[in-house]
């Protein structure tokens, strides 16, 4: 019994992952053995040798050999005719075959996160071992595993969830202790995914603050944008455009769509695409000139009547103001006649 | 272009007499010495008197010709931009030559409405 803990004691987190884990796939093959490993004595391993037997592949523990009722040496090399499962890992880094059995993924899953992480992923592995456990409550419903007593397992599962609580906690503490919000960045994650909901359950206040403090960085973010780009207040856009179009420039990569220049004189020139099939483009040159020289040369006046035959126009106007050449004339009434 | 308040153009606002007024408005009304509300008050007074005087006082004539250059109808308001203006004056006899003139003018039956 001793002994058939002996060799993998000194890997007490390889070892939990195999046992609960072999329970309920081997469970369904090993529905013909007689389940009933009412005890942790080794008189389960005697139904465990018949298993294997049958074709299972039990255990492959020297202490099992003993017993006289394998054919196989029962080793590894040996078992793969018989086996049903294909994915047996020859040899895993703190994985021991003596454990035998075949690990099912969650087993793996636990295997290759412990390999990978060691100690930090104590809590990971005992909680795929928790969920393992609830699966199957009753640790001596595997038959297959003989050589590993129930007693055993038990503790050492205990230990290993105890472990993980036990860093789950530190992780815990430290972080509470950790001035993160205060020092005005969320705290940097350092140790994976699970402690983001660890963290956010410990204060209120922190969560509060932290999304406070990234209102704020984002908002300024913005605000750079803003420099940046078309959003600049109407007085500098107007009094000098070169100036933001070098200001864009120099921000580089926000705009690489051209510069504020390029965007404003486009949009104009859209605005002159729509009109220029009742307007020449000359036209329009003439419009800005003429609002530059409209102070100069005036007339404000009521219209009584246009006329137009072709292209020679007549219209008569009354009580208008003249403003040409620097004098100003008024009339009551005037008649002009122009071609088009 | 009729002011809401009564029914004479505002139109004449654009003119020099118009614009100097406006501007000593606003200047008032950047010293604070009288209110917006009687700034805009004393332009629709404006736009009153010059409308009546040009009607009654003014009794001169004209006649310009040239070449017509932008015709505009919108909103019942003509706009010409004329070039090579010759205007005649009727009561001086005497031509006054502009190269490019605009015309800006309002219906003249809408005041005869009101």
């Amino acid at each position: 019994m001793n002994l058939a803990q002996f060799p993998w004691d000194p890997k007490p987190e390889a070892q939990p992952a195999p046992t609960p884990a072999n329970g309920p796939p081997a469970a369904a093959p090993t529905s013909s053995l007689p389940a009933t490993t009412t005890g942790y004595t080794q008189s389960t391993l005697s139904p465990q040798g018949s298993a294997q037997t049958l074709s299972l592949p039990g255990s492959f523990m020297p202490n099992n050999n003993p017993m006289g009722m394998k054919p196989e040496p029962g080793y590894v090399q040996a078992e793969p005719t018989i086996k049903q499962e294909p994915g047996l890992p020859p040899a895993h880094p703190g994985y021991n075959p003596a454990n035998g059995s075949r690990p099912t993924a969650a087993q793996r899953a636990a295997l290759a996160l412990e390999s990978q992480y060691g100690q930090r992923a104590a809590a990971s592995i005992s909680a795929i071992h928790s969920g393992m456990a609830q699966v199957n409550p009753n640790p001596a419903g595997q038959p297959q595993q003989g050589p590993r007593p129930g007693q055993q397992q038990m503790p050492q599962h205990m230990n290993q969830y105890r472990q993980g609580v036990a860093a789950t906690m530190q992780q815990r503490m430290q972080q509470v202790s950790r001035p993160g919000p205060p020092n005005g960045l969320p705290p940097s994650q350092l140790d994976g995914p699970g402690d983001d909901t660890e963290e956010a359950s410990p204060a209120a206040m922190d969560r509060a603050q932290i999304d406070e403090h990234l209102h704020a960085q984002i908002a300024a973010r913005a605000k750079q944008m803003e420099g940046g780009g078309l959003m600049l207040p109407l007085s500098q856009a107007t009094k000098s455009r070169s100036l933001a179009a070098k200001r864009t420039t120099a921000d580089g990569p926000a705009q690489l769509d051209g510069g504020l220049d390029d965007d404003v004189k486009s949009e104009e020139a859209d605005e002159d695409a729509i009109n220029s099939d009742l307007d020449d483009p000359d036209e329009a040159g003439d419009d800005d000139e003429d609002e530059d020289d409209s102070m100069g040369h005036m007339m404000l006046c009521m219209y009584d009547k246009v006329q137009r035959v072709k292209n020679k126009w007549k219209c008569v106007l009354k009580d208008g103001v003249l403003t040409v050449n620097g004098k100003e004339y008024v009339f009551t009434k005037a008649t002009g006649e122009y071609e088009w | 272009m009729a002011s809401s308040t009564n029914n004479y153009y505002d139109l004449y606002r654009h003119g020099s007499l118009g614009v100097a007024l406006t501007d000593a408005l606003d200047e008032l009304i950047g010293d604070e010495r009288i209110d917006p509300q009687l700034a805009m008050k004393v332009l629709t007074q404006f736009d009153r008197v010059i409308a009546e005087t040009l009607q009654e006082k003014v009794k001169s004539r004209l006649t310009f010709k040239g070449s017509l250059d932008t015709y505009r109808f919108c909103d019942e308001v003509w706009t010409f931009l004329i070039r090579n203006v010759t205007f005649k004056l009727d009561n001086g006899s005497h031509t006054v030559v502009a190269d490019k003139v605009k015309i800006v003018s309002c219906s003249s039956k809408k005041t005869e409405e009101k």
